[in-house]
């Protein structure tokens, strides 16, 4: 099933090509998955499967779905951690067989080194790669200023802020200049005023380096903040439920009504999703839940008003 | 304050009566700290009961003359049976080192050599490490070796143990994030996994040093071999009924033990709990 939500008065759209690219990161590339399957020890739970998707160089494709839908096995596969029981798996047609330096990370928290200051943790990549000193202080400095962290380099990553450390996080995957930037809900631990902040940060660093997005979460005030598409997961086993297209300029504002309608949508699709299956899970009598009881999002307060 | 009180005891009952408290059976401070100059060769009389006053660091010319076995084990024995046992000390826990450490990481490694060595090193840990004497005595003789072969059987379990469970507590997601950054083979271990484990290896490395330097004195105390450590300065000092020297040496046993576990593995400790943000 598709939808596509369109805007429906086209006043701002210069925005998502307004700002000035830098020259040293590289574009995105094509993710395609064809009928992938993974399942792990024979359960369903978390596992995936005969999932086609392809994500466009440059497009920023959100998943969300209910806990244990398969969301990072999913992006998992597409890293190279996990390999597909069947179909495949590739990346500018190229087959993806394991971690490479094409594709690049972003955790959720704590994926960061203790060990290293913020900028050891950036350079780890490069060090790793083999690049030489000189080439390494210029990329790291270049992937510092695009995360807007310069200043703070030489601390501990306890000595950050929750959302200075995720800045570093996408710093040390950006400085390897990846065709695609893979990220596992990565703001889930932070308060919603940082994230609205990391929102926009993210936005400005994909329009300046147009890199291919992948980007997982639970909160759907996310997905529609950011995506190009938004894929909707079916659990058990996971499948795609319902991919919506949003043709809407960024930054996107939340008081119109485009916005609310694709709220709308995008959260139905998930509470049928939910209500499915705890209905499948249950013994007796489930009463489905209405919104209210699925708990808001709280960085969409008041947005539908 | 517990040493001043029980020096006055001492000072008090020997002008009373100097049968009530005799030196020989119980050493007053200044007794021992007597036997622990003598031992550095230095001659002082703190203890004597029969110096009048406030005693002075004096030569003492009334001490008797010290058998002549015995003047030979004291002549500056403390430096070298230290330095003997440290020498003692760093090899064993080299050994202890890199046996515990290669058996907590092939532990991690392989689920069964767990499961297999794990409750056996386990039950080694409630053997007290004084234990291994006659073993080492009947494998090697009463040689350097069988001091060592102490030493590290007291020590390197304690290791392997630590450095499996610090091992086990390092989060998933950092080895995730050096693979998915390029780092695989050899390069997961020696800039992931070895950095992660740091926190469990200064806490292992503390452990394993006051194991083995407990065995350490245990075996030495056993086992006399060429060179004479500090075990054998109190065994040698029980041999000549010389309290005083008995409770030196155990003093100085303390000592060492004490500076190397505060200053040296605490120091390392809370070093790198301070890099991890984890204090």
């Amino acid at each position: 099933m598709r939808a596509t939500i369109a805007p429906t008065n086209s006043t701002a759209s210069a925005a998502s090509n307004g700002a000035g690219s830098i020259p040293a990161f590289r574009s995105g590339g094509r993710l395609q998955l064809k009928s992938v399957t993974r399942f792990f020890n024979g359960s369903i739970e978390h596992g995936v499967q005969d999932i086609t998707l392809t994500c466009e160089p440059g497009e920023f494709v959100v998943v969300v779905g209910p806990s244990g839908c398969g969301k990072s096995t999913l992006l998992n596969l597409a890293a190279g951690m996990l390999l597909p029981q069947s179909g495949n798996v590739t990346l500018d047609d190229n087959p993806i067989r394991g971690p490479g330096p094409d594709r690049a990370m972003v955790f959720q928290e704590h994926g960061l080194f203790p060990w290293l200051t913020a900028e050891q943790n950036v350079e780890f990549g490069l060090k790793m790669a083999g690049v030489t000193r000189d080439q390494r202080r210029r990329r790291v400095e270049a992937a510092l200023r695009l995360v807007h962290l310069r200043g703070s380099e030489q601390k501990l990553i306890h000595e950050l802020s929750g959302g200075m450390r995720q800045r570093v996080a996408i710093a040390r995957a950006m400085v390897m200049d990846p065709a695609l930037l893979l990220m596992d809900e990565p703001f889930a631990a932070l308060d919603a005023q940082t994230r609205t902040l990391m929102h926009a940060q993210l936005q400005e660093l994909w329009v300046q380096t147009r890199k291919t997005i992948l980007f997982v979460t639970h909160s759907v005030g996310e997905a529609v903040r950011l995506a190009d598409r938004i894929i909707v997961l079916h659990s058990q086993p996971g499948k795609i439920r319902r991919e919506v297209q949003v043709d809407l300029p960024h930054p996107r504002n939340f008081d119109s009504a485009d916005i609310t309608q694709l709220v709308r949508l995008v959260r139905k699709e998930i509470e049928d999703e939910v209500n499915r299956v705890n209905r499948s899970m249950a013994d007796t009598y489930w009463k489905p839940q209405t919104p209210s009881d699925l708990g808001d999002d709280p960085g969409l307060m008041g947005g539908g008003i | 304050m517990i040493l001043a009180l029980w020096e006055g005891a001492f000072r008090v009952t020997q002008t009373i009566n100097s049968r009530l408290w005799r030196p020989w059976v119980f050493p007053a401070p200044s007794g021992v700290l007597d036997a622990m100059l003598g031992m550095l060769n230095i001659r002082t009389a703190f203890g004597d009961p029969l110096h009048k006053g406030w005693p002075l660091p004096v030569a003492d010319p009334n001490t008797p003359p010290l058998p002549t076995a015995a003047r030979h084990w004291y002549t500056s024995s403390l430096i070298r049976a230290d330095l003997v046992s440290l020498a003692r000390l760093i090899a064993g826990f080299a050994f202890s080192i890199v046996i515990g450490g290669a058996v907590g990481m092939f532990m991690l490694r392989w689920k069964e050599l767990d499961q297999f060595l794990g409750p056996p090193l386990l039950g080694l840990q409630t053997l007290p490490s004084v234990c291994w004497v006659p073993l080492a005595i009947l494998l090697l003789g009463f040689t350097e070796e069988a001091i060592l072969f102490v030493m590290v059987m007291g020590s390197f379990a304690a290791i392997a143990i630590a450095l499996r469970d610090g091992l086990r507590m390092i989060p998933p997601l950092y080895p995730r994030a050096g693979l998915m950054l390029g780092a695989r083979g050899w390069k997961l271990y020696r800039y992931v996994l070895l950095p992660a484990s740091l926190p469990a290896l200064a806490t292992s490395l503390r452990q394993g040093f006051s194991f083995g330097w407990r065995s350490l004195m245990g075996a030495e105390l056993i086992l006399v071999v060429k060179h004479h450590g500090l075990g054998f300065l109190l065994q040698t000092a029980r041999d000549f009924s010389d309290v005083a020297q008995v409770v030196a040496v155990m003093v100085v046993m303390v000592i060492i033990g004490m500076v190397a576990d505060r200053w040296v593995f605490a120091k390392i400790q809370a070093r790198v709990q301070a890099r991890f943000g984890l204090s």
